[in-house]
């Protein structure tokens, strides 16, 4: 009796193996078969595997992707990007800017109604956008002492302490972006967020099933804008029923699950997996733009507080190398020194690139020798949590110690990372890799309670360039911010860096945008 | 018996003291800030500060400590900071997906390793029990993420037969629940197979050597009975304990497969609240887990008596 269970169970085996060489084929074979019928049917809902479960979706609390991802299907603000990253009005009307730049009066659209019915006015919009100034890192340190009232039902103010350059771009930009919601959410909000998610976007906040997923679905009320779709701007209509969002760490669980069609869209899809998915012929890979590596220096403490370390040390950065080892594949990097993105005409800038990838060995060791460095030990601080900063971080090691230098490298999980950053005398370089920021003073490189950065100059460009009159003379300082960064090396970048996502190849009229943009796209059966 | 069980409960107290004394000693020293992950990588250190202050963590760690035992024993675990809900409930909710599937992966584990663990025994020496000696071998040295893959690769990718990942509740339909659940079962069965079966098959042949097996042998009972009613039972004491074991890891130590199958059960909520220095969620989980242990230590002792009437007697 056992000898006949234990021959069945080996059949049983034998049997799943060859079904496994069979149906390989065949669902080829079927896959082309549909191809060619003419009638397209639609799904309903919409799977996205995403990274991590966001904190919140209170996008003025957070700067997490994820988080601001879905929220921006929720929430709407009063201006937001088109894709040449021009602020454009989607929830206000209009703007009217006073002579001396300090007065801001937006007319907004009439009969936008929330999710929960209720029509949204000028005391809703008011409540949301203090909200903003006061909880969001962003606003609090860029709009100092600025604050909306509302002038009649549709019409609200922004008066201004000083005058600003950026004022719209920095309510347009995602990251901590001002949604408006209903006065009465604000007004019964928990200091630590709100807790009901109503906004006025295409879609609504229908579940979130604590790590498995949120669930959207769509708000048959919503009235779109009747411009072209551009970016997050214009047309917006919902075409599936239910969004889903499930919450997905394990990569090849991501990858797996488009190739299943399991999910319809996989973001921050892993740069090894880059070529495996191109393969595929049913998978369609994206890139996009990501942002910077970048190299943060002590500047305070420890032997490269002292400014002639750091320019010899720079000299023999050769940052394609470091890049190849992160990013894998030369179609997912470029080597530029722009800090901000270099597709933004705006800011785009090569000012100090006489100082940047270098990678002379023989003036390092000169300059080197002239700085005075006795074998003093240099930290690295890194996180094996994000990939492409620990390669990143070993490939610097190895480079410096080429160079003669002592390094060591400190490896740590991601909070804790965090925490020993903040601790001037633990580290010496550190490399993050940053998503790109509208406006240089958004820019973690010249934040001072990013790494430590203690300059008087760059606080006093920083205020030139958004005092400025014209673009064209923001730019011209900003050249001059970017150059004086490279020769004082606080930080330096190592190169551009490209997202990744996978979709299946059964989606239509995708936009990728910073990210996917789910409104105005169809998902065909 | 009832004054057997009140003295096992009473010696918990000090266990779960020093488990608890332990775990909030670990989470807090660990470096790390629940506000600074919950505010994201760009926060200003004075917004980390409030959100803090704001959360009772400002408060010296004695006060702290005796805070949350103090609610715990009131059945209030606390507050989870990231997911803005009773520990209790976090807790609660992502049970299910892990009993779930701890009794499915047992069930696999025991319909493969006790025929093979009695058959080898069986057939001790013979090239069939040196086969399936080294197969279980393999089977305790192929680490559960590897199978699991491939067993998703297989009969998800290219078969297409089982979903790769994710869950959904029983109460949506119970093959439906199923379906998600068995390649994560199989991935973790499969080495809690390898190890009972080498167990049934030791402690087996220690039994059929037993006078009394050959005593019911030579009286002519059925083969089949000898080994199922007199030599199984017999050896079923050491066995137990393996199986009682093995759960316990099960519910508590299925982190990898459920990160890879993406259940949301106890082993991703613990993953997740590390990286979100979610410290009430992670002392919680870890005073639970305990709690969880010995109790299945308990039930295993209880079933002894069950199974083995001399047990029953010797307390008495």
């Amino acid at each position: 009796m056992n000898r006949k269970f234990l021959g069945v169970v080996f059949l049983l085996a034998l049997l799943a193996l060859t079904a496994i060489g069979c149906s390989n084929n065949d669902s080829k074979a079927g896959k082309s078969d549909d191809n060619s019928s003419a009638n397209v049917s639609y799904k309903d809902e919409i799977n996205i595997a995403v990274t991590a479960q966001p904190p919140t979706l209170d996008s003025a609390m957070t700067v997490s992707q994820v988080a601001l991802d879905i929220a921006g299907n929720i929430f709407e603000t009063l201006y937001t990007l088109n894709e040449d990253y021009e602020p454009t009005p989607m929830l206000a009307e209009s703007v009217d800017i006073s002579d001396d730049g300090k007065t801001y009066t937006f007319k907004l659209r009439e009969g936008i109604l929330f999710h929960n019915g209720k029509e949204m006015t000028s005391e809703d919009v008011v409540a949301s956008m203090n909200r903003w100034l006061e909880k969001s890192s962003r606003a609090k340190s860029l709009l100092e002492n600025a604050n909306f009232v509302a002038e009649d039902p549709y019409t609200v103010v922004l008066n201004l302490e000083n005058a600003a350059s950026d004022v719209l771009i920095i309510m347009a930009s995602q990251a901590n972006f001002p949604a408006i919601m209903p006065k009465e959410i604000i007004d019964s909000a928990p200091a630590e967020g709100v807790t009901e998610y109503i906004g006025t976007g295409p879609f609504q906040f229908e579940e979130w099933k604590q790590d498995q997923y949120i669930k959207l679905s769509k708000y048959d009320e919503y009235q779109a804008v009747d411009e072209e779709a551009s970016g997050f701007a214009g047309k917006k209509e919902a075409f599936v029923e239910d969004v889903f969002y499930h919450f997905v760490t394990d990569h090849s669980t991501r990858i797996a699950g488009i190739q299943t069609g399991e999910y319809d869209i996989a973001d921050n899809i892993p740069t090894e997996s880059y070529e495996q998915l191109n393969s595929i012929d049913d998978i369609k890979v994206y890139t996009f733009v990501g942002g910077t590596l970048t190299m943060f220096f002590n500047t305070n403490e420890g032997v490269l507080a002292d400014v002639n370390i750091r320019q010899a040390i720079n000299a023999a950065f050769n940052m394609d190398e470091i890049l190849l080892a992160s990013f894998v594949n030369e179609e997912l990097y470029s080597l530029d020194p722009s800090y901000m993105n270099p597709n933004q005409i705006q800011w785009a800038s090569d000012a100090g690139k006489e100082y940047y990838n270098q990678a002379d060995l023989e003036k390092a060791k000169t300059l080197l020798a002239d700085a005075g460095y006795n074998g003093e030990e240099i930290t690295l601080l890194t996180t094996q949590d994000y990939a492409e900063m620990y390669t990143a971080t070993t490939v610097v090691q190895e480079q410096l110690r080429q160079l003669g230098l002592n390094v060591k490298i400190e490896n740590y999980d991601f909070p804790t990372f965090l925490e020993t950053k903040n601790d001037l005398s633990k580290w010496d370089i550190f490399i993050t890799s940053n998503g790109y920021q509208l406006t240089p003073p958004q820019l973690l490189a010249v934040n001072p309670d990013w790494a430590g950065l203690n300059d008087a100059n760059v606080a006093e460009l920083l205020t030139q360039i958004r005092a400025a009159d014209s673009p064209e003379e923001a730019k011209a300082k900003w050249d001059e911010l970017q150059g004086y960064l490279y020769e004082t090396l606080s930080s330096t970048v190592i190169g551009q860096y490209n997202s990744i996502l996978a979709t299946t190849d059964k989606l239509e009229g995708l936009e990728v945008f910073e990210a996917p943009i789910i409104w105005n796209t169809k998902v065909i059966e | 018996m009832l004054s057997y069980l009140f003295k096992r409960i009473y010696s918990l107290i000090p266990v779960l003291f020093v488990v608890s004394v332990a775990i909030f000693l670990i989470v807090h020293i660990t470096p790390g800030d629940p506000a600074a992950i919950i505010l994201g990588m760009e926060a200003t250190e004075e917004q980390i500060a409030s959100l803090n202050e704001e959360m009772g963590l400002n408060e010296p760690i004695v006060k702290q400590y005796l805070l949350w035992v103090g609610g715990v024993l009131q059945g209030d675990f606390g507050q989870s900071y990231f997911m803005k809900e009773p520990v209790l409930d976090s807790i609660l909710s992502h049970l299910g997906p892990t009993i779930s599937l701890a009794i499915l992966a047992e069930i696999v584990a025991l319909i493969i390793a006790i025929p093979i663990g009695i058959f080898a025994a069986y057939r001790r020496g013979s090239f069939t029990d040196h086969t399936l000696m080294v197969a279980t071998l393999l089977g305790m040295a192929v680490p559960s993420f590897l199978l699991g893959l491939l067993l998703m690769l297989s009969f998800g990718v290219y078969l297409q037969w089982l979903p790769i990942a994710g869950y959904k509740p029983l109460t949506e339909g119970l093959w439906t629940h199923l379906r998600y659940l068995i390649l994560p079962a199989l991935s973790l069965g499969a080495i809690q197979a390898a190890l009972v079966a080498r167990m049934t098959r030791s402690s087996m042949l220690e039994v059929l050597n037993k006078n009394y097996v050959k005593t019911a042998r030579s009286k002519g009972v059925k083969e089949h009975k000898v080994i199922t009613k007199h030599a199984l039972r017999n050896a079923f004491l050491p066995i137990l304990t393996v199986i009682g074991q093995s759960f316990g890891t099960l519910v508590t130590g299925a982190v990898v497969v459920e990160t890879i199958f993406n259940l949301p059960g106890l082993g991703q909520l613990i993953i997740n609240s590390i990286e979100r220095r979610d410290f009430a969620v992670i002392q919680g989980i870890v005073l639970f887990v305990t709690l969880i242990y010995v109790f299945i230590n308990l039930i295993v002792d209880l079933l002894y008596g069950v199974i083995d009437p001399r047990v029953r007697l010797e307390r008495k």
